[in-house]
């Protein structure tokens, strides 16, 4: 039976969410295998486990729960092992490299930021700035919106007065929420935000970084920000050795 | 203002939060190479979703048209909520954008993305956003008569 794995916490940990509801319907229960000081958090893996909604919350909230006791690496979604003794003899060959990185993330957790502009507000930042744009704009409006040419013209410039902003916004974001945590960690760039970024942040001093975020929101409003937190550190951990454990000749 | 409140929830765990964390989930976190991992078909979708705001003639012509409605007078923030055209604009923009990453990942996390708010997603080049044909069928009607 292939194991299913949460993440990997110190086994001194004092409250490992043991018999908690896992991935998979119905929910496996949590197991706990300890390894010398290392523990990994894990369960029956399901057959045919997907990513599902209900089996990514399931990941999330083993995660979240375990984290609120203590350090603890998250492990990707999706991580299965053969089985039980395949986990424990990864926590034993790469014992030393969990147990620093656990050492660096005690007492820290990870807020993710995600910006994006509000369009009327950042339209009319940009119009506002910009006296060729809104001559051009105006020239339009009189001519009735103005012909599909002229429409294009006038697109392309906002688009890149936009553009422009959404680039300027992302280091202004950067360096108004850095000072506040312990590392910052660029996300991936996608659809629908202009900023996605994650901060380490010392659980202790949270309302700092959220204070720095309100701080940000009242001098930019323009900037609409969604903050996710605390969460398991997931965009902190390092891989470790890249050697594969069990297979390697 | 507008302002989107922070996510206070305990864990990150409550279901408008996970879409918001899901390229966490997905995409960070821990890798061990002895442990494989699951398939994540149609959720890729996520990963290369690059974001551009995609140099098209759709997108201009949108923007001009957000220009000319624009009131310069009014203030950037004098109403919280936008006015209703940007607002047809703006959520016609995010189904499209859902739809297609929901023919991917259809009955994976297509409850994720339900959840998820469309706010603040540009349309980006979807096919249905094209200008329509402008002659209309009164003018077409007035040719007929005379």
């Amino acid at each position: 039976m292939s194991t299913y794995v949460y993440g990997i916490t110190a086994s001194s940990h004092p409250a490992l969410p043991e018999g908690m509801g896992g991935v998979g319907d119905p929910a496996r229960p949590v197991r706990v295998l300890k390894e010398g000081e290392l523990a990994a958090i894990v369960s029956e893996a399901p057959e045919g486990l997907r990513p599902k909604r209900k089996d990514l919350l399931a990941h999330q909230n083993v995660l979240s729960e375990a984290g609120a006791g203590g350090a603890l690496l998250p492990m990707r979604f999706g991580s299965v092992a053969p089985d039980d003794t395949s986990v424990t003899g990864v926590l034993a060959e790469r014992a030393e490299h969990y147990l620093e990185r656990l050492g660096a993330l005690d007492g820290k957790v990870e807020y993710n930021v995600k910006a994006s502009h509000d369009e009327q507000a950042v339209l009319h930042r940009v119009m506002g700035e910009n006296p060729d744009l809104r001559a051009l704009a105006e020239a339009n409006r009189q001519a009735g919106g103005g012909s599909y040419e002229d429409r294009l013209r006038l697109g392309e410039m906002v688009v890149a007065a936009v553009q422009a902003r959404e680039a300027e916004d992302a280091a202004v974001l950067q360096r108004a929420l850095e000072p506040a945590a312990a590392a910052a960690s660029v996300g991936p760039d996608s659809t629908g935000w202009l900023a996605n970024v994650s901060f380490l942040v010392d659980r202790q001093s949270a309302e700092v970084f959220l204070a720095a975020v309100d701080q940000l929101r009242k001098s930019h409003p323009h900037i609409e920000l969604r903050v996710n937190g605390p969460l398991p550190p997931y965009s902190f951990v390092e891989p470790g050795p890249s050697e594969p454990a069990e297979t390697a000749h | 203002m507008t302002v989107v409140p922070a996510q206070q929830s305990g864990g990150g765990g409550g279901s408008s939060g996970l879409y918001d964390v899901l390229e966490l989930i997905l995409d960070r976190g821990l890798v061990i190479d002895a442990f494989v991992r699951v398939s994540l078909v149609g959720i890729e979708i996520l990963k290369i979703d690059v974001r551009v705001v995609v140099a098209s003639v759709d997108t201009y012509l949108r923007f001009a048209e957000a220009c000319n409605r624009l009131d310069l007078e009014a203030g950037p923030r004098k109403s919280p909520g936008l006015p209703d055209l940007v607002g047809e604009i703006t959520e016609s923009g995010a189904r499209g954008k859902s739809k297609g990453a929901l023919s991917g990942a259809a009955e994976t996390i297509s409850g994720a993305f339900q959840q998820a708010r469309g706010e603040g997603q540009r349309d980006e080049g979807q096919s249905e956003s094209r200008p329509r044909a402008r002659k209309t069928t009164s003018s077409r009607k007035r040719e007929e008569q005379e």
